[in-house]
């Protein structure tokens, strides 16, 4: 019999705690993978906000509270174009409405004429006309979710809309959305003259960092978006997420070993005698150590790869909602899956250290004595 | 038998309850190579004491042991020395409920450098030695007492040791497992020539060696054939 196996087979002894250990730890773990892949699919998300239409980059008002809340003037855009480098600038105002059943559904006012720069690839129909201020297109994320095609008419915000094309980009957010004539979101956001963000297009053989750097020094309350790391500057929702994955996964290793700690606590307890019987036959301190952290440390892998199963079935249930699938479609990442285990083994060691010293400092002849 | 010492317990104190219980006063024993001695007595009169200080269990305030010409008294770590010079066998057998016989026998080649598949074979040999051929995968909970025992003298020779201290291995058992228990101790230290020192209260048991030394409130009072 190998020590894994012998192992293995002292977990087995009690089935029920064992059982139960494992699926304490696993719930740790499914929250901290789950909230992972949730994080990194809205980074991901965000990230191909920054860099919809085929853009080089983004730019939003600086400081802002959140990306829709950016909001950048027409004067700024302009100033924008005249730089030599930028071929053209789309200003893009993002608003969000009810509709059907999706409570957060996209609209990305545009003008018409930077589609033809503003990248979304036509499936079926046509782009926007020039001037028309009663067509929309919708992506194909949208289009399955309202059961729309193009020549039907769909009702949005009180105003009824011609579907006119069918769009996809590959960018959840946008293809969950739909574009609509810029001076309607406008005049439905009551914003006149602004954006969201300017969309930038450089020429070819651009320094793009250089241009940005450029562009932030000429207009300090403006921001450049190039990654996700510029994305502080005008959201915080990033910042906040990481952030609350980060204490609940410090959490999860918390409750997860003392549940541990708690098994493995009772386990050397009851084993006290057996402890020293196989001190009595020749065991060094050290395989005394080896088995009852391996014990802990099997316990939480089989927790871990539990948990990550179980992150996954929910993740997937969860984006069945239009809700959540509107802004996200879930990552799965192997880092969230490598955080999981590191979890699993952070639990282990925090929950079996205490006991597996105690296990392997007992007197043999106490622990031979002990009832 | 070979009058060469084997074991040699000079002069060794043990007390408990920070002194107030005196359990070994100044006892000294030697033991040759391949002799078959009984340590007998009443109860708490110091023998499994004795015996646990020559297990390297138990640590004497006082005096030495020496076991084939290495002290034992006063080491840090004696876990290699309890491995392979010594084989314990215990009034309870001690086997873990978890694990076959085979399994069991196994547990103390863990700590000598052997493989998994040697290590069940050996385990195998074993138990046939100690009679119990075709029950290698039962657990502890379908033998008998008897067969329980017999599976901790497996488990004591698993490493070959030249010396075996059983503390009263036939003090749970009925009569007829008792034969049978000492019948493959007395035919292993015969055959493989170990050095056995058995504690019992049993005064028949005892006879069965070849030496018996008597204990008293800590003190070995008398010695004699067996």
């Amino acid at each position: 019999m190998s020590f894994f196996l012998l192992i293995f087979s002292n977990l087995m002894r009690q089935k029920t705690r064992t059982g139960l250990t494992v699926l304490g730890i696993s719930i740790g773990i499914t929250t901290v993978v789950a909230l992972g892949i949730f994080v990194n699919s809205a980074k991901a998300a965000t990230e191909e906000l920054l860099r919809a239409g085929g853009a080089d980059f983004a730019v939003g008002r600086s400081g802002s509270a959140d990306l829709t809340f950016s909001t950048v003037t027409e004067e700024e855009i302009a100033d924008l174009e005249a730089y030599d480098e930028i071929e053209h600038v789309s200003g893009v105002l993002i608003a969000l409405s009810q509709v059907g059943s999706n409570p957060f559904f996209f609209q990305f006012g545009i003008n018409a004429e930077d589609l033809e720069f503003f990248e979304a690839p036509l499936v079926e129909g046509r782009d926007l006309a020039a001037g028309a201020t009663d067509e929309i297109m919708l992506g194909t994320g949208a289009t399955s979710e309202l059961d729309a095609t193009v020549g039907e008419t769909i009702e949005l915000r009180d105003i009824n809309f011609t579907v006119v094309g069918i769009f996809q980009t590959g960018a959840t957010t946008l293809d969950g959305g739909s574009l609509v004539p810029l001076a309607v979101v406008q005049e439905l956001e009551r914003k006149p003259g602004l954006v969201t963000l300017a969309y930038v297009h450089t020429r070819p053989g651009t320094d793009i960092e250089a241009l940005a750097e450029q562009i932030e020094d000429d207009h300090p309350n403006l921001t450049t978006l190039l990654d996700l790391g510029d994305v502080g500057d005008v959201d915080q929702g990033i910042e906040i997420l990481d952030a609350v994955n980060l204490g609940i996964t410090i959490l999860a290793v918390f409750i997860g070993g003392i549940a541990v700690m708690n098994t493995m606590v009772m386990a050397v307890f009851e084993r006290t005698r057996e402890f020293g019987i196989l001190r009595a036959l020749g065991w060094r301190t050290r395989r005394i150590l080896q088995m009852v952290l391996g014990e802990a440390l099997l316990l939480c892998l089989i927790a871990a790869v539990f948990g990550s199963v179980l992150a996954v079935i929910l993740t997937q249930f969860i984006t069945l909602f239009p809700v959540v699938s509107a802004f996200i479609t879930p990552q799965y990442d192997i880092e969230i899956f490598l955080r999981g285990l590191a979890v699993g083994v952070g639990v282990a060691l925090l929950g079996a250290i205490y006991p597996a010293f105690r296990a392997a400092r007992l007197s043999p002849a106490q622990a031979i004595r002990y009832e | 038998m070979s009058d060469a010492p084997v074991i040699d317990v000079r002069d060794v104190v043990k007390t408990y309850d920070d002194g107030r219980t005196l359990a070994l006063d100044g006892v000294s024993l030697t033991i040759g190579k391949g002799e078959f001695v009984s340590i007998t007595g009443p109860s708490g009169c110091g023998k499994s004491t004795l015996l646990h200080a020559i297990a390297a269990l138990e640590e004497p305030d006082s005096g030495q042991i020496v076991v084939n010409d290495k002290e034992i008294t006063g080491q840090r770590d004696l876990s290699r020395y309890r491995a392979r010079e010594i084989g314990l066998i215990f009034q309870l057998h001690n086997l873990l409920p978890n694990l076959t016989a085979s399994e069991n026998v196994q547990i103390p080649m863990y700590e000598i450098s052997i493989s998994a598949r040697d290590r069940a074979r050996r385990a195998d040999d074993l138990l046939g030695l100690v009679g119990l051929t075709g029950k290698e995968k039962k657990r502890p909970t379908q033998l008998s007492g008897g067969e329980r025992q017999r599976v901790a003298i497996a488990r004591a020779l698993a490493n070959e040791p030249p010396i075996i201290l059983a503390d009263e291995p036939t003090g749970n058992l009925d009569s007829k497992a008792s034969q049978q228990v000492m019948g493959v101790l007395r035919d292993i230290q015969r055959e493989k020539g170990v050095t056995l020192v058995l504690v019992t209260h049993d005064i028949e048991v005892a006879r069965e060696a070849d030496r018996t030394v008597s204990m008293l409130d800590g003190r070995i009072e008398d010695t004699g054939p067996g």
